[in-house]
């Protein structure tokens, strides 16, 4: 009997352009573009609209009152921080449609970009009221915020408060880069509860909301939705899948110089929607590592029963996967990425990948169909860490494409504007994929963007490590 | 990129015009703080009937001695002589009228008829605050109080309606 990873080691030849050919397995389904921009549309409405539910709710005179400026103030800034706060859950609510759209890195990149704007407009938001409550009351504001924290769910939201800045602290640069990751995570999921706890007094006590039973009725059901997608799509969904596909550890084989291949063998894995170039979380359960999920993608797409991620051992975790025992359980959530066929806008491709980012572009590659003619460059500072390099090659020949092998020190086998025109020399009729280190990529990308290539036509995923 | 960025900033004005336009019609009829209200058709169920309650002690809840108003159930248009109704003010987290009395030149009491609140918390902060604001009219024998610290909204509704009363009175 062969050893499980045969069944990787030499690809299938690739199905014609009609894909109905490939019964065997599940294709993830097609993104829609028009979903990402409908979502962002919607975004925008409900921002304008509680805006505009603040303004409305407190009659113009208000604001010539004691404190009115700076309690109107208040409100706004409660309630565009709270709408962003909601804005930030549905980012990274992993909303299987948005994902295959925009992808998990660039909704992750999103919410990173968002996230210091509801923090620090909630903050104002109590500042601004304490101030405003104290000039109408004509009392100090130390006293002011004793009064305040006894309305009905002002202290249990000041909690909350505390969290949330707590977190913004430690999400700090130059704070976060001395944190290890798991610890930073787990941190930052408390903002959960801390939003749990803020919402309840925007509905008892917010202007915009007290008299208005539609209003609090549409902003309940918003947070309450929310709350659904998350635990549907960040629990339920993976579970299911981890209970339907029983996923063990079968072989553990090294592929070159501190990179392992890790192949699983499940049930019904035609049933998992996966593309070529997707990744997923994986979670393995021995008892040091069951507490932390790691984003790896597939290095080929699923051969049933088996599938196959590929990992370069760069920390300690990644190092410590070449002890996994055979007949070890995994849980997994996803598949997630939008670095897939799908973007494709032109007829042919070049796939760029650094180092180990010739996993992702090793399964992207074999379900691009016949005769796509890709163009692959492979980069590597040594021979021996071009893993999957017969794969690859084998894969291109079938799809009558061309590869080139950047091997050697950068200054050695460089990649510039002149040799990517000579590589490929049909650069601006492609569309261009890049896979790898975040500078790797960054750098491809702004040689591609220099050369002309249009931003529609680069798509990239980029392993943060 | 670009066009995400456009696409959010026309939902939003969008979003800010329409829930604007859609508020106008809504906003003569439905709660607007500070909106004021005239009559007494808008007396219900949870009408404060100050019945036993003189005027000086007016807040829902304290009782106090005092002959001067004790205005029927069903009207608060028209108080005993010598006194003077504001109209309801709403302030968003309920709705009161006052009622002030005046002798000569004198602000002699002030008594709140009408009273209706959102929730309980709101009942405290105006049980709270009236006796206060109470105190505050009648030293300073006009409506140009100071808010009850945590009792913005209500003080506000209180000076509003007792300066209308006074108006009404011609009062100095």
């Amino acid at each position: 009997m062969s050893a499980p990873s045969a069944a990787f080691g030499t690809p299938k030849a690739p199905a014609g352009r009609d894909r109905k050919q490939q019964p065997d397995r599940l294709p993830a389904p097609e993104p829609h573009p028009a979903l990402a921009r409908i979502a962002l549309l919607a975004a925008g409405l409900g921002l304008g609209s509680t805006t505009a539910l603040t303004v409305t709710a407190e009659p113009a005179s208000q604001l010539s009152a004691p404190g009115g400026l700076a309690t109107f103030a208040g409100s706004l800034t409660g309630m565009t921080g709270t709408y962003l706060a909601l804005i930030m859950v549905l980012l990274v609510s992993r909303i299987p449609a948005i994902e295959r759209v925009a992808g998990q890195d660039g909704l992750v990149r999103l919410h990173r970009a968002l996230a210091p704007w509801p923090i620090s407009l909630l903050a104002a938001h109590a500042l601004f009221l304490t101030v405003g409550y104290a000039q109408a009351a004509r009392t100090g504001l130390w006293h002011e915020a004793g009064t305040l924290v006894n309305y009905p769910d002002v202290l249990i939201a000041t909690v909350a408060l505390g969290i949330m800045c707590f977190i913004g602290v430690i999400s700090l640069r130059a704070i976060r880069r001395r944190l290890p990751r798991d610890t930073w995570w787990l941190i930052h999921l408390w903002m959960y509860l801390a939003l749990a706890l803020a919402v309840p007094h925007e509905l008892v006590l917010g202007p915009s909301f007290v008299g208005h039973p539609l209003t609090r009725l549409v902003w309940s059901v918003l947070w309450a939705a929310t709350a659904g997608l998350v635990l549907g799509y960040r629990i339920g969904l993976p579970i299911l899948r981890t209970v339907r596909h029983q996923l063990r550890v079968v072989e553990v084989r090294s592929e070159g110089p501190g990179v392992v291949s890790v192949i699983l063998a499940g049930r019904q894995l035609d049933r998992l929607p996966v593309s070529g170039g997707q990744f997923l979380y994986w979670r393995f359960l021995t008892l040091g590592r069951w507490w932390q999920a790691h984003p790896f993608s597939l290095s080929a797409l699923p051969q049933p029963p088996y599938l196959r991620l590929t990992v370069k051992g760069v920390g300690t975790f990644t190092r410590s996967l070449t002890g996994l025992r055979p007949g070890t359980r995994v849980a997994v959530e996803g598949p997630y990425g939008a670095f897939t066929r799908y973007q494709q806008r032109r007829r042919r491709a070049v796939l760029v990948a650094g180092g180990i980012g010739v996993t992702a572009l090793r399964s992207l590659l074999e379900d691009l169909p016949r005769g796509s003619a890709p163009v692959v460059l492979l980069r590597a500072s040594r021979p021996e860490d071009l893993v999957l390099g017969a794969e690859v090659r084998e894969l291109v020949r079938q799809r009558r494409g061309t590869i080139h092998e950047l091997v050697g020190p950068r200054a050695a086998a460089v990649l510039d504007e002149v040799s990517l025109r000579r590589l490929v020399p049909d650069l601006n009729y492609r569309d261009v994929y890049v896979c790898g280190p975040e500078g790797f990529v960054a750098a491809i990308v702004a040689l591609a963007r220099d050369l002309g290539v249009p931003d529609d036509a680069i798509h990239h995923e980029a392993f943060a490590l | 990129m670009r066009a995400g960025a456009w696409l959010v900033l026309g939902g939003a004005v969008a979003g800010f015009l329409g829930v604007l336009g859609l508020h106008r019609p809504a906003s003569s009829s439905a709660l607007a703080g500070g909106t004021v209200t005239q009559g007494p058709g808008t007396q219900g169920p949870g009408t404060q009937g100050p019945g036993t309650q003189g005027p000086g002690t007016q807040g829902p809840g304290t009782q106090g001695p005092g002959p001067t108003a004790s205005p029927g159930r069903t009207t608060t248009a028209a108080g005993p002589p010598g006194t003077v109704t504001g109209p309801v003010v709403n302030y968003g987290y309920g709705e009161l009228a006052t009622r002030v009395a005046i002798s000569g030149s004198r602000i002699t009491g002030v008594s709140v008829p009408v009273i209706r609140v959102a929730e309980q918390f709101s009942q405290e902060l105006a049980d709270r605050a009236i006796p206060v604001l109470r105190h505050e009219v009648l030293a300073a024998q006009s409506a140009h109080i100071q808010a009850v610290s945590g009792a913005t909204y209500t003080s506000e509704a209180y000076a509003q309606s007792v300066q209308a009363a006074l108006d009404k009175a011609h009062f100095k």
